[in-house]
């Protein structure tokens, strides 16, 4: 399993048909649910709901897509979810010190960016296990971000900020245009481009990607530096749906994000994947949820339903690729 | 203790530097509270430090480091036992499952105080607090009377399992069954949650066209339901719980119809001094359970102090607010 | 990776690994800067504490050896924990409770084998959904209450003593040392070995691998069922969010130890040395009354370090 495949699987895959097979097959399962809760509910295939259910997405996804490049290289990033508080907390402060939404922005990409870097170097350079190191500065965001924010919270933001987070441009919220910008963004990145195309080779077989001449260590960097960013990106919109910041804002996060993107299709042994797929997976969780709020499943059912759909989306996906 | 006086005098210097607050004047009292996450317990620590500054004593936090974690709260005592601090004063992550944890501390002989939630078993000196139900059941109250007894209704519940949100949403219902013009259209988690309040809410908008009025166990989920409201471009009145400077600031936004608090500041403030009081042999009270305060838009100005400024109760209007005297 | 045999595996032994490091010089702060830390009481005490992590973080141990991982494990201890206590609160019989305890630990791990090895599905989706299934029925079966009423016996099995020893640390050293044999002298623990990296020679070799690997996830939810016991007793009730997340520091103590997410390199010791190294700092710290905000850093330091040492040492190599 751990080499698993030659350096040949990775190489550039434009075989349209095949590829417009695999996403729908992805897209099964998102499709079936869609079918099942217009059955069960009047009120979800509604253009609000659907709008709804797309913006609700877009937070998970900003997280997931961010951690699809690292899955693609073999690795994990846990802190992705203490990484938006960090991040989230420092922008508020900023904001609300300088009045100045834009340096804000930029210190909250800018701290998530920092982080990722940092897991990075201890990846690449450190030598150290992803789940660890990632999980050592999960523990050392929080303890940072608790002593900062002792409990309080920061709220109140300027209303052209908070457009970023509510806002709607022709009738469709503004997170949801984020949203397709990076999966159209991430997309071509990881498969039109050397460095998207050196990632995938990276998670397919680290020992042959070093041999082959890619700079293993800059692209590992790169990717959890990415990661930390769309971290970034998700405080700052959290920061501006939400109107206030708090120490756990992301905590509760970090494993739906990894569940989207495995759902989506990706490996954790690195090499499979793609930012579409993950893109199908936050709509898959965000669907369930949103389908247990309209049908008033009682509350103590729901872990459990997630449970069930999450492992049977991920068989029906599997079954789906081995078909084709 | 079997180190040799030798070593004692060596470890001298940094034992002072590094553990302080052990070697420090007047008595030490350990606070444990449940999280660092929640506004509602800081309110209760700083209560607890304005106390014990008033009266000259010492004040150390221990808090899980995984929010409302039993194992760790019970490892927590077995360590401050170790320690041996004057006296304790106690808030239980959970009421039930942290009984072994109390009678550790019985049998070491340190005083304790229960604050906030009542423990089910132990031995303690006093207990201060209040209890959600009526903290449930008077702010629900509040607001179906605002809402001139007749809506639709949805509640958004708290972690499932936890005693808060059990006891909150069970007065939040029958503050409903009371109006008999209220239909509930749904009770769901939150799980305390900011985003998740935002997201149930528009969730719940989509399936219920028309919602007048939304229950929400704590302040974060009350204000992510504003902001969903908000966001849709619909009203409805909203009530949280616990009082934080958030929610102040979104009643005098009017956004805020009221939030339910039984005052963390004064129940770690009495809690203390019960403990200090005891220790220096002064009288104590046995119970003091505050009534639940519902901050609304006309009597929000003493929670618009921030919590540093504030001061404790005098001891006779702590004792005045008794219930239950030793 | 044909050219290896099925070797029983040496216990794998680095020159000064770095949980050793990190737990020698953890043990030397505290003993400085804590007075009472080195006493008996409070030795026993950190011992006493880190039994139920270690129950989990062992078969953990064989799980990640396998290039798995079970993040149900927190969820059904929790599960069974509750189980156990409306058994014995209604029949007042500890072995029935147990039973059960053990019964859920075991169904759960024998779906999460059979997720994983039959139908192939990524361990980390397979025990994150049993994860939610295990959460929702623990809040189902409560009604999202503690469950009390157990007779006080039961605390005895996490209070007592025997021969002037803390039941718990003579609990925790019994399944440290079955694991130990499991591991090292069986041809259970060698074909476990050989699951992670390793699964083609045992098919070469006729072993039935898929059943080893559902085996494996049963041992993990059987140990589950073992550490609901002591967390029941300790708390003398069940409660539906008691041991949420334990997986993780179970995980983390494993890595801790030295045990490597590919290829089959486990060390129990190397477990057993994270799981009292994270008992240490937790216990140290709390001593020294650091605020909870700083411990939360420390061990997310601590990790990263002892990680860090062990990087290095094989890098030199």
């Amino acid at each position: 399993m751990s080499i698993a495949g030659d350096i040949s699987s990775s190489a550039p895959r434009f075989h349209l048909s095949k590829d417009v097979e695999q996403l729908l097959y992805r897209l099964l399962a998102a499709g079936l649910l869609c079918v099942a809760l217009s059955v069960m509910t009047d009120a979800f295939l509604t253009t609000n709901n659907i709008l709804n259910v797309l913006r609700q997405a877009s937070l998970l996804f900003f997280l997931a897509a961010g951690l699809t490049l690292v899955i693609l290289t073999g690795g994990l990033d846990l802190s992705v979810g203490a990484n938006i508080g960090l991040s989230a907390c420092l922008a508020a402060t900023v904001i609300k010190v300088t009045g100045s939404p834009v340096l804000g922005t930029l210190a909250g990409l800018g701290a998530g960016c920092a982080v990722g870097i940092c897991n990075g170097l201890m990846v690449a350079k450190l030598r150290i296990p992803s789940f660890i190191a990632t999980y050592g500065m999960l523990w050392v965001l929080h303890g940072i971000t608790y002593y900062y924010m002792a409990g309080e919270t920061i709220h109140g933001f300027p209303p052209g900020f908070r457009q970023i987070g509510s806002g709607y441009f022709l009738g469709i919220p503004i997170p949801v245009y984020l949203m397709i910008g990076f999966l159209l963004a991430g997309t071509i990145f990881a498969q039109r481009t050397v460095w998207g195309q050196q990632i995938y080779a990276i998670g397919a077989n680290p020992v042959a990607a070093r041999l082959t001449g890619i700079p293993v260590d800059r692209r590992l960097i790169l990717v959890y530096a990415f990661s930390g960013a769309m971290a970034g990106v998700a405080s700052i919109v959290f920061l501006a749906r939400l109107n206030s910041a708090e120490g756990d804002i992301g905590e509760a996060m970090t494993l739906p994000a990894i569940a989207a993107v495995l759902i989506g299709g990706a490996s954790l042994f690195g090499g499979v994947g793609s930012v579409f797929g993950t893109f199908v997976g936050a709509l898959i969780l965000t669907l369930v949820l949103n389908g247990m709020n309209l049908l008033a499943v009682n509350a103590s059912w729901q872990p459990l339903v997630t449970g069930v759909i999450v492992v049977f989306a991920v068989w029906l996906d599997m079954r789906g690729r081995r078909r084709t | 203790m079997s180190m040799s006086k030798l070593k004692r005098a060596v470890l001298a210097l940094p034992v002072t530097l590094l553990a302080s607050a052990a070697l420090a004047d007047g008595e030490t009292i350990a606070v444990f509270t449940k999280n660092q996450t929640n506004p509602y317990f800081q309110t209760v620590r700083v209560g607890t430090e304005a106390a014990a500054k008033a009266m000259g004593a010492k004040v150390v936090h221990y808090i899980p480091t995984k929010p409302d974690s039993i194992p760790e709260q019970l490892s927590q005592i077995e360590d401050v036992i170790v320690k041996k601090p004057s006296a304790i004063v106690f808030v239980p992550v959970d009421y039930k499952a942290m009984v072994p944890g109390v009678e550790q501390i019985n049998d070491a002989g340190i005083p304790v105080v229960n604050v906030t939630d009542r423990s089910a078993g132990g031995k303690f000196l006093a207990f201060v607090g209040a209890d959600d139900y009526s903290l449930g059941l008077e702010t629900g109250r509040f607001m179906l009377k605002a809402m001139g007894g007749k809506g639709n209704v949805v509640i958004l519940e708290g972690v499932k399992g936890s005693l808060t949100s059990i006891d909150r949403v069970r007065g939040f219902n029958d503050a409903i069954k009371e109006f008999k013009d209220v239909k509930l259209l749904a009770s769901q988690p939150g799980n305390y949650q900011r985003l998740q309040g935002l997201q149930v809410m528009e969730n719940l908008m989509q399936s219920h066209p028309q919602i007048d009025g939304v229950l929400a166990a704590n302040d974060a989920m009350a204000i992510g339901a504003i902001e969903a409201l908000d966001g849709a471009n619909r009203k409805a009145r909203v009530i949280g719980i616990n009082g934080t400077k958030e929610a102040v600031d979104a009643i005098k936004a009017g956004k805020l119809l009221a939030s339910g608090d039984y005052n963390g500041f004064v129940q770690g403030c009495i809690g203390t001094m019960v403990a200090i009081r005891a220790l220096r042999g002064q009288p104590i009270v046995g119970e003091v359970v505050l009534k639940p305060t519902v901050v609304n838009a006309a009597n929000y100005q003493p929670y618009d102090v921030p919590l540093e400024s504030r001061s404790c109760p005098s001891w006779a209007d702590a004792a005045a607010m008794s219930t239950k005297t030793n | 990776m044909s050219d290896q045999t099925l070797s029983s595996p040496a216990p794998r032994l680095p020159a000064v690994p770095g949980v050793a490091v990190a737990l020698g010089l953890l043990a030397a702060l505290f003993s400085v800067a804590s007075p009472g830390f080195l006493s008996a009481g409070n030795l026993s005490n950190i011992l006493v504490q880190s039994v139920i992590l270690l129950l989990l973080a062992l078969p953990m141990t064989l799980i990640i050896m396998t290039e798995g991982l079970d993040l149900s494990m927190g969820a059904v201890l929790t599960l069974a924990s509750l189980v156990l206590a409306l058994i014995v609160v209604s029949t007042k019989s500890l072995a029935l409770g147990l039973a059960g305890a053990l019964g859920v630990g075991l169904a759960f791990g024998l779906v999460n084998g059979w997720l994983v090895s039959v139908l192939s599905i990524p361990p980390f989706v397979a025990t994150l959904g049993t994860l939610g299934a295990a959460q929702g029925l623990a809040l189902i079966v409560s009604d999202g209450q503690s469950v009390v009423g157990i007779p006080r016996f039961v605390r005895q099995v996490y209070s007592g003593e025997v021969a002037g020893l803390p039941m718990p640390i003579l609990i925790g050293a019994g399944f440290y040392a079955l694991f130990h044999v499991l591991l090292y002298h069986t041809r259970f623990g060698t074909y476990v070995c050989a699951l992670g990296g390793n699964r083609d020679a045992l098919t070469l070799a006729g072993v039935k691998w898929r059943r080893l690997l559902v085996a494996v996830y049963m041992l993990g939810g059987a140990m589950a069922g073992v550490a609901a016991l002591l967390m029941t007793a300790r708390m003398n009730a069940g409660h539906p969010t008691a041991a949420i997340g334990m997986e993780f520091d179970a995980i983390a103590a494993v890595a801790l130890g030295g045990t490597s997410f590919e290829k089959g390199k486990g060390w129990i010791f190397g477990t057993l040395l994270g799981v009292i190294t994270v008992g240490v700092l937790r216990n140290g710290l709390n001593l020294m009354a650091v605020p909870s905000s700083v411990q939360v850093a420390c061990i997310g330091a601590l990790v990263i370090f002892a990680l860090f040492l062990d990087g290095m040492r094989s890098h030199k190599s």
